[in-house]
């Protein structure tokens, strides 16, 4: 990123307050009575919002060649997916009495 | 920037093949890092989610007060840290030395401030009988092995940024590093906030007393 592409404090300052702002949603959400997984998915959408968000602008990828954002992104997820795989052994852990 | 434009326009040019993000390359061995980073943390949350609703007795030991409220307070501590870094990269490429120095005081200053309320609400956990083996309810062991490994990893990155923060500080004051190396920091310790984006609402709200 270069200093032209610097969004200048003004704009990050409505990014952090954006930021504590679903931090805040996160935990009204939390006390609203939702079944545990519903509230872990909506807690996931939103700390991926956040992340989305701290990325593009705190971290500048908004402003760096398209190419670097999807090659960070697209290898991430695509380990993470394949993770996935080994994930789920866990309810095996508690099916096998583990506590 | 400078290393770059000498690397395209001649000096090594001849002989290295230009970056292809046309960044530093201490820039592109972070985003590589924070790549790595990032699957490690992720693998560990997600297979701590599928245990956490995979098991129904798993323990809800956070009052709103103070755990909850003092995890907010972490929250705030932390995204706060990430404006003052914005605000040193941006003073590192306007060339303002001294406005680097303050701007990463007062991160080092907010990332000691986050690790001493974490320490704070480790404490108060160990106090009610909390341990990595060690559940005083009598329910799942689980809670504790993976609440303090994964605060604990999080909270060992925290101090580990602070002590490159203070080092890449002096070393720039000193004129031995550069505003590539503040960059660098800043993407480091922004990511540090990023994961804590997840660690608290998996880790503190998924288990607030409701």
């Amino acid at each position: 990123m270069d200093a032209s592409h610097d969004p200048g404090m003004r704009f990050n300052i409505a990014i952090w307050i954006g930021l504590l702002a679903i931090a805040g949603v996160e935990v009204f959400m939390t006390y609203r009575g939702l079944s545990t997984h519903r509230l872990l998915a909506v807690l996931l959408i939103l700390a991926f919002v956040e992340a989305g968000i701290g990325l593009l602008y705190f971290m500048h990828l908004k402003f760096e060649r398209p190419s670097l954002l999807w090659s960070f992104v697209i290898s991430v997820v695509f380990v993470i997916l394949m993770m996935n795989q080994l994930w789920p052994d866990a309810y095996r852990m508690v099916s096998i009495g583990h506590k | 920037m400078g290393d770059l434009a000498a690397t395209l326009t001649g000096g090594h040019g001849a002989t290295m093949e230009p970056s292809p993000y046309r960044i530093q390359s201490k820039k592109l061995t972070m985003w590589l890092f924070i790549a790595s980073d990032a699957v490690t943390f992720g693998a560990i949350l997600f297979g701590y989610a599928y245990l956490r609703v995979g098991s129904p007795e798993w323990p809800r030991p956070f009052h709103f007060s103070p755990s909850i409220l003092n995890g907010m307070v972490m929250t705030a501590v932390l995204l706060t840290s990430s404006l003052t870094m914005l605000g040193a990269v941006a003073a590192a490429k306007a060339g303002q030395r001294a406005s680097v120095i303050r701007w990463l005081s007062a991160t080092v200053l907010l990332g000691i401030a986050f690790a001493t309320l974490h320490l704070r609400e480790w404490f108060h956990m160990f106090d009610e009988g909390w341990g990595l083996a060690k559940n005083p309810d009598g329910g799942p062991l689980m809670f504790g092995a993976t609440f303090f490994s994964i605060t604990g990893l999080h909270l060992m990155h925290v101090i580990s940024g602070v002590v490159a923060l203070v080092v890449v500080g002096i070393g720039y004051n000193t004129k031995w590093l550069d505003e590539g190396h503040i960059e660098t920091t800043g993407l480091y310790w922004h990511f540090v906030d990023l994961v804590w984006m997840f660690v608290f609402p998996l880790l503190y709200l998924m288990n607030a007393t409701r």
